[in-house]
């Protein structure tokens, strides 16, 4: 398409400049003696249109592109722009909740894992407790059954220094016997004392958490 | 309505698992955050029962009369979250947004019209189911303690009287919640077959890293408060049979077994009953003593206490009841201690001990519909 005049070329095609006829466009020129443009000024600027046309057809087309592909992804499904959003939120929520779980869970596992050592130590002192008084017991029976059978065999003719000897024994074990058994008892109390403290504090501690009954 | 295609549909969504009902649950809670408040902070476990609740149903969803009853169920219990007529409406439809979304390119006009064809209906049966529950009893029930005993460290007994009566059938539990855990419901059963006060007995063993039970262990106190849920349980007692009895409780699982003795109480010819008490170590007989005590007043009753870990902790000075404790699991105890194949049996306590006990009864020929059972949630 070739103007000879600038006016038509414009009124050309869609009314649109193409590049084309910009590069193609020639200009009248100004009767002798009348003063004209710089040529050369005219012609670079020209130039400079064209070039800048050729970058912003180039932009709507990939904007057209970008456009169309956009909405072949709406129609195969995917959500669009309402519905994206809500999804979104969706997502958040539902990462925020796997965090509260997980901080639930591992609060969960922490008390389990506390009291399972408590209960160990329980176990612990109480198996030892046991041993102990198992022991004390066995103790006081061999010395009683050695004291007897010492009884026993020198049953016949007794001297009384004998007799004096066996007495004292019998009088230093009935008083062994009730210092174990004091012993042992004052042990025992200290313990379920120690117990009873765990177990108050523990119920404090419950009760501080307590909440308001929802009705 | 097409079965099949729902069936094939759930199938094909429920693989992605867990994160189904966490989308299902956001999706909710965007939607209405007012519903949040009806939901504990920790979501793990209300996930897991959506899911095989929703399971359940689809899986029957072409046989009606095994689904109507779960689905009534469903709806009866829903009354003591407080879930109303108008919340169905919203729950369906983040459920079909739920499903849309995992079914992908999947999702079909035809599968949305299922699937709200059939929401609508398990929504009808459970709105009817409540609807009529609601003519003949409370969705809650406020109680109050009236005693409570801590047996062991970690072992409690409770007494509650209820506002207003609360009946029920002896082995039957109900769900309890306290003020101090909110939205947490937990099952117990009654210790006691209904009295004419009205007063329940409930036995409550502390679960390490539990939220609930260490509460309703250590921290309950006369007068405090609770919330009783109606209630449920199959483990009633066969009225019709003139057969024996053979009761195995395991720890707290002896609770509703006695409330099933006090019933038999009442009957004019009460059959032969034997009650076996089963724990890990000789303290854990915590209510032998008051079984006695029962053994002694009706002469139909044995009792015998079994213990599993005879070395394991025990009290400082072994009583009589680690004398008399037979040693070894229930199971086996029960197994060497005659023949049971002409009992009718109830079974309770964790799951390991009910599954051991009922396999090793019906092996012996006790048949299997002659037990009945009730299974301890051990969380």
């Amino acid at each position: 398409m070739t103007t000879s005049d600038y006016q038509a070329g414009y009124d050309g095609m869609d009314g649109r400049l193409t590049p084309a006829e910009v590069q193609a466009v020639t200009f009248r020129r100004s009767p002798l003696g009348r003063r004209g443009l710089d040529e050369e000024q005219v012609r670079a600027f020209l130039a400079q249109v064209e070039h800048e046309l050729v970058r912003v057809l180039n932009e709507k087309a990939a904007m057209a592109d970008e456009v169309s592909r956009l909405r072949r992804n709406g129609a195969q499904g995917t959500p669009v722009a309402p519905e994206d959003a809500h999804i979104q939120a969706v997502r958040i929520l539902s990462r925020a909740q796997q965090t509260a779980d997980q901080y639930v869970a591992d609060a969960e596992r922490y008390s389990r894992e506390l009291a399972e050592d408590a209960r160990r130590h329980r176990d612990e002192i109480l198996a030892d407790a046991k041993n102990r008084a198992v022991h004390v017991l066995e103790e006081a029976h061999q010395q009683a059954q050695a004291a007897a059978s010492t009884v026993g065999r020198s049953a016949a003719p007794m001297t009384g220094e004998e007799r004096h000897g066996l007495e004292r024994e019998i009088a230093y074990l009935r008083t062994f016997a009730d210092i174990y058994r004091t012993h042992l008892r004052s042990y025992l109390e200290a313990l379920l004392r120690n117990v009873e403290e765990w177990e108050r504090s523990e119920r404090s501690n419950i009760e501080a958490g307590r909440a308001d009954f929802r009705t | 309505m097409d079965a099949q295609r729902l069936k094939e549909n759930f199938a094909q969504v429920a693989q992605h698992g867990d994160a189904v009902a966490l989308f299902f649950y956001s999706d909710l809670f965007v939607r209405n955050p007012q519903l949040r408040d009806m939901f504990p902070i920790g979501m793990t476990q209300q996930r897991d029962r959506l899911l095989s609740a929703l399971g359940r149903i689809v899986s029957d969803v072409d046989n009606l009369p095994d689904v109507v009853p779960f689905v009534q169920q469903l709806g009866r219990d829903h009354r003591k979250y407080g879930v109303l007529a108008e919340h169905f409406p919203e729950v369906g439809a983040s459920l079909v947004a739920t499903l849309r979304y995992f079914s992908g390119e999947g999702w079909t006009n035809e599968l949305a019209a299922d699937w709200e064809a059939a929401y609508t209906l398990v929504a009808d049966v459970m709105k009817q189911a409540a609807e009529a529950d609601a003519e003949q009893r409370p969705s809650w029930w406020k109680a109050q303690v009236v005693a409570h005993e801590q047996r062991r460290f970690d072992t409690a007994v409770l007494r509650v009287t209820t506002d207003p009566p609360l009946a029920y059938a002896p082995g039957q539990s109900v769900s309890v919640e306290t003020p101090a855990r909110p939205r947490m419901w937990r099952y117990y059963s009654m210790a006691n077959a209904p009295r004419p006060d009205g007063t329940l007995d409930f036995h409550v063993r502390l679960i390490d890293g539990g939220p609930v039970s260490p509460v309703l262990v250590r921290a309950l106190k006369v007068g405090d408060w609770l919330r009783l849920g109606p209630p449920v349980g199959l483990m009633t007692l066969d009225q019709n049979s003139g057969r024996d009895i053979l009761l195995a409780g395991g720890g707290t699982g002896i609770a509703p077994l006695k409330a099933l003795c006090e019933q038999i109480a009442t009957r004019p010819d009460p059959p032969r009953v034997h009650l076996f008490f089963g724990a890990r170590t000789a303290d854990g007989l915590y209510d032998l003593a008051d079984l006695d005590k029962r053994a002694a007043q009706w002469p139909w009753l044995t009792v015998v206490p079994a213990v599993s870990a005879p070395d394991g902790p025990g009290p400082l000075l072994a009583g009589d009841a680690a004398a008399r404790a037979e040693q070894g699991d229930l199971a086996d105890v029960i197994a060497r201690s005659g023949d049971w194949s002409g009992h009718d049996a109830y079974v309770c306590g964790s799951p390991g001990m009910v599954d051991a006990t009922t396999d090793r009864l019906t092996r012996l020929g006790l048949p299997r519909e002659r037990i009945r059972f009730d299974k301890y949630a051990e969380a």
